[in-house]
């Protein structure tokens, strides 16, 4: 039996506002996915020991803040020094057209904008990844 | 890689310990871990300290579980020991997904004291995770002096939590409308300690007067009831004196049941081995034909599985 994927929900930054991620969280789970919620307001620091001590696959974050370019190469880069640079990356929030392409170079495996449809997250968490390990 | 993996659990390397949970959690090389784990490793970190206390928090959705033990963590994180947590929530039966919210309510931290692990229960299950008495030693191993364990709140008596730790808390709230139930579903005589929470809401004094006039009424032992509030911040050191003051139950009996487990393994084992023996058979032969009595039988064959 294929065993679920288990991704880590977290917000970074400092807007207030959970409504989106969580709408986020319960489409993976009835997608069959265990969604570890991790709530608002983590610093990078307390995402990765939470994507490390939950063991987790991907990581989703989601940021509306505007302050991507500091905060998410902060985040790979302790996953890195963590030794999880295998854990998949997800961005979603209002990221500005021109730094996709950046955060992708970085590491990012897909950024989600605000229109994305819940059905295009789901499916991009569902397709193998070919350097897991 | 089983061994490879203990063996970096074994020198406080966290992430072997993440990845093991994961490996138990599925129910993959039970055995190998089980066994390993059995058998004291030299040099161990686990040698002379003194066994983990292990806590189970339960009680309806909703009573507080995860807030409380939030702040548990920090207390017992002040005392100087280091503090597990494996947070179950339920899985939907019919997608096999979960969402694990109880870490969220715990409080975040980047202390190396501090393990949280978030697991998701099947239904049917009963109330916990599968496996979680070899994640308690995989935990206990590492060197966590408190492990706690949430359940997934279905409020009832679960036998399976009782062995699994050595103490109890039965979480309840004020006007919930619980009490006959707790009468019905046996749930006080499960409990070690029982905690009142959300005594910031009014009743909950009455609450607790009933919780004592029902332990009055069956059994006559000697339960703290304990009014706690963790939005008013009251109520947990006096808690935790509680919880400590209690025997550690869960050692002895699992120690010695887990030895027992193995020593089943083994007999089958040699029984298994053994099926075509001529001497087994003339045995099992004379039992099916009544000459020898099923209790004479057994005896000999317990014997014959001896060397
Ligand atoms: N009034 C009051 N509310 C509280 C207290 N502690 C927690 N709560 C609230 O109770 C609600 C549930 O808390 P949780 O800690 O998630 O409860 P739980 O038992 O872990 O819930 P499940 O994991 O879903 O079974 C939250 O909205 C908390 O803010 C308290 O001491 N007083
Ligand atoms: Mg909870």
């Amino acid at each position: 039996m294929d065993q679920p994927i288990r991704i880590v929900l977290a917000k970074v930054g400092l807007d207030g506002h959970d409504r989106g991620i969580k709408v986020v969280a319960r489409a993976l789970r009835d997608a069959g996915m265990h969604v570890i919620y991790a709530g608002l307001w983590q610093t990078p620091e307390a995402v990765v020991r939470t994507v490390a001590d939950e063991d987790a696959d991907w990581l989703g974050l989601s940021l509306l803040s505007g302050a991507h370019m500091t905060l998410v190469p902060r985040v790979l880069d302790i996953l890195k020094q963590a030794d999880l640079a295998n854990v998949g990356v997800i961005v979603g929030g209002i990221i500005p057209e021109a730094d996709i392409p950046k955060l992708t170079a970085m590491g990012v495996a897909k950024i989600f904008g605000p229109g994305t449809s819940l059905d295009d997250i789901v499916a991009f968490l569902k397709t193998p990844r070919e350097h897991k390990p | 890689m089983i061994a490879g993996l203990l063996e970096r659990l074994r020198h406080g390397d966290r992430n072997a310990l993440a990845r093991l949970l994961s490996i138990t959690a599925r129910g993959e090389q039970l055995a190998d871990i089980q066994s390993a784990l059995a058998i004291p490793c030299e040099p161990s970190p686990v040698r002379g300290r003194s066994p983990s206390r292990v806590v189970a928090f339960t009680g309806s959705g909703g009573v507080g579980k995860s807030t409380l033990i939030g702040k548990l963590i920090n207390l017992v994180r002040n005392l100087g020991r280091k503090v597990a947590v494996l947070a179950c929530d339920p899985q939907s039966p019919l997608s096999g997904g979960a969402l694990l919210g109880d870490r969220f309510r715990m409080g975040s931290s980047t202390d190396d004291g501090v393990f949280i692990r978030s697991l998701a229960a099947q239904t049917g299950h009963g109330a916990i995770a599968d496996h979680l008495d070899v994640m308690i030693r995989l935990l206990e191993t590492f060197g966590f002096d408190a492990i706690f364990l949430e359940t997934v709140g279905a409020g009832q008596g679960d036998v399976e939590v009782r062995n699994l730790a050595d103490v109890v808390v039965l979480m309840l709230q004020p006007e919930s409308g619980d009490d006959v139930q707790w009468e019905k579903a046996g749930i006080l005589e499960c409990a070690d300690v029982i905690v009142v929470h959300k005594s910031d809401m009014p009743t909950a004094e009455q609450t607790a007067a009933q919780v004592r006039a029902a332990l009055d009424l069956s059994m006559g032992r000697s339960v703290p009831v304990l009014r706690v509030s963790t939005k008013a911040n009251q109520g947990h050191a006096e808690l935790w004196q509680a919880i400590e003051a209690l025997p550690l139950r869960r050692r002895p009996a699992s120690a010695a049941l887990l030895l027992f487990q193995m020593a089943v393994d083994t007999l089958r084992q040699r029984f298994e081995n053994r099926q075509q023996d001529a001497e087994l058979r003339k045995l099992v032969e004379a039992w099916q034909r009544g000459e020898v009595s099923t209790a004479s039988a057994v005896e000999t064959l317990v014997r014959s599985l001896e060397s």
